[in-house]
């Protein structure tokens, strides 16, 4: 019995060996925590999502690392005088994934096919970008050069555009949605081999850049289990590691942790609107003064340190380093400068010790360690006198639909993405008094009144002045008491070099086997 | 003829009844518009879409639209998947069916000797331990198991995979009977670890059940009997005994499959096991409701369709069930 259990054993051990072994020397893997949902470019919106599609669609500019906008498919820029129409020349020699050349026709159709109201897509491109572009249409206007026209002067412009999947047209003409969907034909490094929904996604190169020759994608839902499958040297990067897996991985002496600062910017809102205006502590915080005040009150660099694991960024405004007002410095943690302002103010202390009420609401398990970062402000706002009701809620049933009718508060914990390429992009959260972005409802016209100008200069150095000053209008009496810009952990292993982006992109082009 | 019929019929009342909780419960979760709108959208492009979609109709209009368009077996279009839901459900069921059917395997297959070892060697140590095991497998929670046995087997020992799977029903189904059955060992070596998470609390429970059960089937006076007319010890336990014993646990075995795709939602997502209750996770995270209510309703179906296969072969077996 003995020795058959042992040669069973045995026998298992031999199977095992091809299914544990490292990742070829040619090919880099990914553990995600989500598949992808769909390869349709227009239908694209998710993080995780956006990441694959990226190797396998080209687009007309990228974001570097650096936050640069720099040309892709793209060889020569010109816009007219007025700012509306832009003139794109393609290099020559691209070519799509079905092997037809790559035209400028091939591009007006991708513009044009996300924006026809008929095909009713729900993507970042139709839902998103389209709407911050003033996307107008797209034009061939030969086989290299196409025309791109917009509604209002922006500098977002390009930075948007590299947003925008280029895909050929006379594949998609042929496919239903559906088929789109499942069968991307790109433009861009990669395409995809093998897609096992909810299992894996492979990619293979067919052109440059990119110097892996295989691209795995793996769904490992759980973080234990993506962390496990990193030390044991079967994936080579994986996202959205907790905190407190960081220990583990960087002791496994096979993978380290690389924490980068995030463009997420994590804030406690206010909400200024009417709509709550019955809410406890809604009629207090209309007073800059009190917003100011309570600033000082909140323990940034404590939580991150305690809660996070790691020294935060902080945020002096909303608008990502280093395109902020450099004249700017975070708010040191001084609880009794707090106090004091709150009484200048004239909200001193009762004989109960309390100055006011207020509820706080936030999401449970949408952000990292959110549920105790909004319970430790809560605390922190109680420890100066500011009675705060404390209320986790689920993100996508209950909290969502708050935000998007504004109903949340009065206090309200939030994440909001931001870029690095161009302030005005994480200044648009407040482009109008009754944007939908605009959670808090502020309505300060100084802002708007200088938005406006912000918005129309040329360049966003031209507008830097105005700039600096709506975000120091923005630090002194904004709609939100700033935390940090939130930090992102990746496992990578040491098999590998990859630098991790600050945006949440995953860029594998330049990723290679680490020199041993 | 008549007990078919009533139990068809009770089926189809349960299947109905499943429909209506799952609608009720994901209305009742919250406003399903905002799935379909961007974060930009404004109150007037929400309550436009609200009205394009149907949802400001009466619940029961919505839910008797929901019924008429499954019973033509369309659940509507997946909204994290642009596709239709059921397509997403089909492609999920096989990984669960392989896992549930192994993890039964191992519920039937461990649990009886396990049982018997213990019933022979009543109040020994192989007893005690074997008691220990199984009381500890009914207090293990299932996830916990699983990522216990991912950092010993997979991570310290390294003889077993962390996680994914190779799948075996799916190429069947599909016709590449060669593919399905080349591919068997892989899928079985990937199975061992999230089968075993799965079925160990019925592994406990049914080798408690066949220990109880041999021990009153080894005190019978059939049992003595069999003994005094010198038959072999092997042949009264095997023969005799067990024959008698393990009737409770094939009683079980019906119950045991829903029991079992109950359990797999959360070993799924520990192994990374593409399976139907990895998909109704995302998709209650996502509130993507076409996906849930598929899921949930075929889930149901198959549930409810063993039940009556087991009910109806009882009934060939055991006439009394009719009654």
């Amino acid at each position: 019995m003995f020795k058959k259990l042992l040669l069973s054993g045995v026998a298992l051990a031999a199977l095992s060996a091809p299914v544990m072994a490292a990742p070829a020397d040619n090919t880099i893997v990914v553990g995600l925590s989500a598949d992808a949902s769909t390869f349709d470019p227009a239908q694209i919106s998710s993080r995780d999502n956006a990441n694959i599609a990226k190797h396998l669609f080209a687009t007309l500019f990228q974001v570097t690392y650096e936050g640069v906008v720099q040309p892709y498919l793209v060889e020569d820029t010109k816009v007219s005088d007025d700012g509306l129409t832009y003139d794109f020349k393609l290099r020559e020699g691209l070519t799509c994934h079905d092997g037809e050349a790559l035209t400028a026709e091939d591009v007006a159709y991708s513009f044009n096919r996300a924006a026809d109201p008929a095909n009713a897509f729900t993507g970042n491109t139709p839902g998103f970008v389209y709407t911050t572009l003033g996307f107008d249409s797209a034009e061939a206007i030969d086989d290299l050069n196409v025309q791109i026209k917009v509604k209002a002067r922006t500098t977002l412009a390009l930075g948007m555009l590299a947003q925008v999947y280029i895909h050929c047209k006379d594949s998609y003409e042929q496919m239903t949605a559906e088929e789109a969907a499942a069968n991307p034909i790109g433009s861009g490094s990669y395409r995809i081999a093998r897609w096992d929904r909810g299992s894996e996604i492979v990619m293979e190169k067919v052109q440059d850049p990119g110097n892996f020759q295989n691209i795995i994608w793996r769904i490992i839902p759980e973080a234990s289990t993506r962390t496990a499958e990193l030390i044991a040297g079967n994936v080579d990067i994986i996202t959205n590691v907790s905190p407190d897996q960081v220990g583990a991985i960087n002791d496994s002496g096979t993978s380290n942790v690389e924490a980068v600062s995030g463009t997420r910017r994590m804030q406690i809102g206010f909400n200024l609107s009417e709509k709550v205006a019955g809410m406890p502590g809604a009629k207090e915080i209309q007073d800059p003064k009190v917003r100011f005040a309570l600033q000082y009150a909140v323990d940034v660099p404590g939580i991150c340190q305690q809660l996070l694991g790691t020294s935060c960024e902080r945020m002096t405004s909303l608008v990502n380093p280093p395109n902020g007002n450099p004249d700017l410095k975070p708010i040191p943690y001084d609880p009794e400068m707090a106090e004091k302002l709150l009484d200048e103010a004239g909200y001193p202390r009762g004989e109960n010790g309390v100055r006011f009420s207020i509820r706080m609401q936030g999401p449970r398990g949408r952000y990292l360690a959110d549920a105790n970062v909004i319970q430790a402000i809560g605390q922190m706002l109680t420890d100066v006198g500011v009675e705060t009701e404390v209320e986790l809620l689920e993100w996508a049933s209950v909290y969502s639909p708050l935000l998007r009718t504004k109903e949340m508060g009065p206090l309200f914990f939030l994440g909001q993405g931001g870029v690095t390429w161009n302030p005005l992009y994480d200044m648009s959260l407040f482009s109008t008094p009754d944007a939908a972005t605009n959670y808090q409802s502020w309505t300060d016209p100084r802002w708007f009144a200088d938005w406006d100008m912000a918005r129309s200069a040329e360049t966003p150095e031209a507008a830097r002045d105005v700039i600096n000053r709506m975000l120091k209008l923005f630090y002194e009496e904004g709609p939100w008491l700033q935390l940090y810009f939130q930090p992102d952990f990746y496992g990578v292993s040491n098999r590998i070099e990859w630098q991790p982006r600050r945006d949440e992109e995953i860029d594998l082009f330049f990723a290679t086997l680490a020199q041993s | 003829m008549t007990f078919i019929v009533r139990r068809l019929l009770q089926s189809l009342i349960v299947i109905i009844g499943v429909t209506l909780i799952t609608f009720l419960a994901l209305q009742m979760s919250g406003d399903p518009t905002y799935l379909y709108v961007s974060e930009r959208a404004t109150l007037e492009e929400i309550a436009r879409t609200r009205q394009a979609l149907g949802f400001d109709r009466p619940l029961h209009e919505q839910y008797l639209s929901f019924l008429g368009n499954l019973i033509q077996g369309d659940f509507g279009n997946s909204l994290s998947y642009k596709r239709p839901a059921i397509e997403a459900v089909m492609e999920a069921l096989p990984a669960t069916l392989e896992l549930t059917i192994f993890a039964m395997v191992l519920a039937i297959f461990v649990a009886i000797p396990l049982g018997v070892a213990a019933a022979l060697n009543r109040g020994s140590p192989v007893d005690g331990s074997i008691m220990t095991v199984a009381m500890a497998g009914q207090s293990i929670p299932s996830f916990w198991l699983g990522i216990m046995m991912i950092m010993f087997f997979g991570l310290q020992l390294r003889i077993l995979p962390i996680s994914g799977h190779v799948p075996f029903i799916m190429p069947l189904v599909q016709g590449n009977i060669t593919q399905a059955f080349s591919q068997l060992p892989q899928a079985l070596y990937y199975l061992i670890m999230p089968g075993f998470a799965v079925a160990f609390y019925s592994i406990s429970r049914n080798a408690r059940l066949v220990r109880s059960s041999m021990l009153e089937v080894l005190s019978q006076d059939f049992v003595r009997t069999a003994r005094a007319k010198g038959i072999s010890e092997y042949a009264v336990v095997v023969r005799h005994a067990l024959r008698n014993a393990w009737l409770p646990v094939v009683t079980m075995v019906g119950l045991e499959f829903g029991f079992l795709i109950g359990g797999v939602v959360v070993v799924e997502m520990v192994f990374s096991w593409p399976g139907i209750g990895r998909l109704i996770f995302n998709a209650i995270n996502q509130r993507d409701i076409p996906v849930v209510q598929a899921a949930v309703v075929v889930l149901a179906i198959v549930f409810i369709s063993l039940n009556l296969i087991v009910d109806l072969v009882y009934a060939k077996i055991d006439p009394r069930v009719k009654l």
